[in-house]
């Protein structure tokens, strides 16, 4: 199982919240600085991009609380249950449209084929692609020669379903993953090559997954890139 | 008209920062990237440089190393606007300030738009003086 940023001494678990807390600076210095244009041009406020800001920043804010909460095994929180992997690509595209606008990144829906439910904590696992998603629509515009498309996709692999996020950009490797887990909690931008950021999305979405005993993976599918959650396949759930 | 090369990866952030210096009268190009920077800084000939340090794949630094490796850009002034909390930067600020020539060193959460545009103002006053 690969090092997760919920294994190990308690300090280490200090550093997810470190990485938001600095993560959290981005979204206000915009609603800060947005603020200050429209009293600089004396004009309107840009409402629709502060409340697209704010709701992403809240949304990163829940994630990070159901992760801690599930990497403490709350009893009520952790019930798993028969989820559909197309469902919730669906409602996580919705939810992140709003801040792919914003950013200028096309977001698509690609689900090819049909995949059972699978067993697994629904909440957690809608909040884990939506903080993914957050993170690659903040960092895809920053990366060189950028390919400013992403796709909500799932398909079948060795362990079960990978359920996730795909684009064009080929810095989303594996390589860049493990260095990015080695260097959490130890350099201010520890995913160099995928965020400018402290990469909070990441690690929030990566402890969640540890939290439902499902794991983040780097992943290739139709010649795209991508970073999804692995779900295993339930062979009763097959019949539903 | 004074031209400001802008290297800020976040679109958002870049985009303010960019409506608030072409009203403030700058013509201004924006890049999210090292290496775009670059041909950007070839194309338009800035006048003034401000420079994010976090970037994805290419650090700020290393932009700054490649874009004083030109002799053209030798004296062009350069402004850091970065989220690295200057204590972070005790043991590389002779490196920014003598060898890379670095003019500023702005915390960006702490740094008002209003400060911004008072910097560029004070250094390009001085820059003409000179």
């Amino acid at each position: 199982m690969a090092q997760s940023i919920s294994d190990g001494h308690p300090a280490l678990k200090q550093q997810l919240l470190l990485s938001v807390v600095e993560q959290l600076k981005l979204p206000l210095m915009n609603i800060a600085r947005f603020a200050e244009l429209a009293n600089i041009q004396s004009g309107s406020v840009d409402l629709n991009s502060i409340y697209v800001t704010a709701d992403a920043t809240l949304q990163l804010l829940d994630s990070y609380i159901l992760g801690v909460q599930l990497a403490g095994q709350e009893a009520e929180l952790f019930e798993i249950e028969p989820v559909s992997v197309s469902s919730v690509l669906y409602d996580t595209g919705h939810q992140l449209e709003p801040v792919a606008k914003e950013y200028g990144v096309q977001l698509d829906l690609r689900i090819d084929g049909k995949y059972g439910p699978v067993m697994a904590h629904r909440r957690g696992l809608q909040a884990a692609l939506v903080s993914l998603g957050y993170s690659l629509v903040e960092a895809l515009p920053a990366m060189e020669a950028p390919q400013l498309r992403l796709e909500l996709s799932a398909h079948r692999c060795r362990y079960g379903i990978v359920a996730g996020l795909y684009c064009e950009t080929e810095q989303l490797t594996t390589q860049a993953l493990r260095l990015g887990r080695q260097l959490y909690g130890r350099a201010r931008q520890p995913l160099g090559e995928i965020s400018h950021t402290s990469g909070a999305g990441i690690f929030v979405a990566d402890a969640i997954l540890q939290g439902m005993k499902s794991q983040l993976t780097v992943s290739h599918h139709r010649k795209m890139h991508g970073l999804g959650a692995v779900l295993p396949l339930n062979p009763q759930l097959q019949f539903i | 008209m004074t031209r400001i090369l802008l290297l800020e990866p976040d679109k958002l952030l870049a985009n303010t920062y960019l409506k608030a210096l072409q009203a403030a009268g700058y013509e201004v190009d924006v890049c999210h990237a090292a290496q775009s920077a670059i041909h950007s800084a070839d194309k338009v000939k800035p006048d003034i440089v401000i420079v994010e340090l976090q970037l994805v794949s290419h650090s700020g630094i290393e932009f700054l190393y490649e874009f004083r490796s030109y002799a053209d850009w030798q004296d062009v002034p350069i402004i850091i606007l970065t989220n690295v909390p200057v204590n972070e930067f005790v043991s590389c600020e002779q490196l920014l300030m003598n060898e890379m020539n670095v003019k500023l060193y702005l915390y960006k959460p702490h740094t008002s738009l209003r400060k911004l545009l008072q910097s560029i103002n004070e250094l390009t006053s001085a820059n003409v003086a000179a």
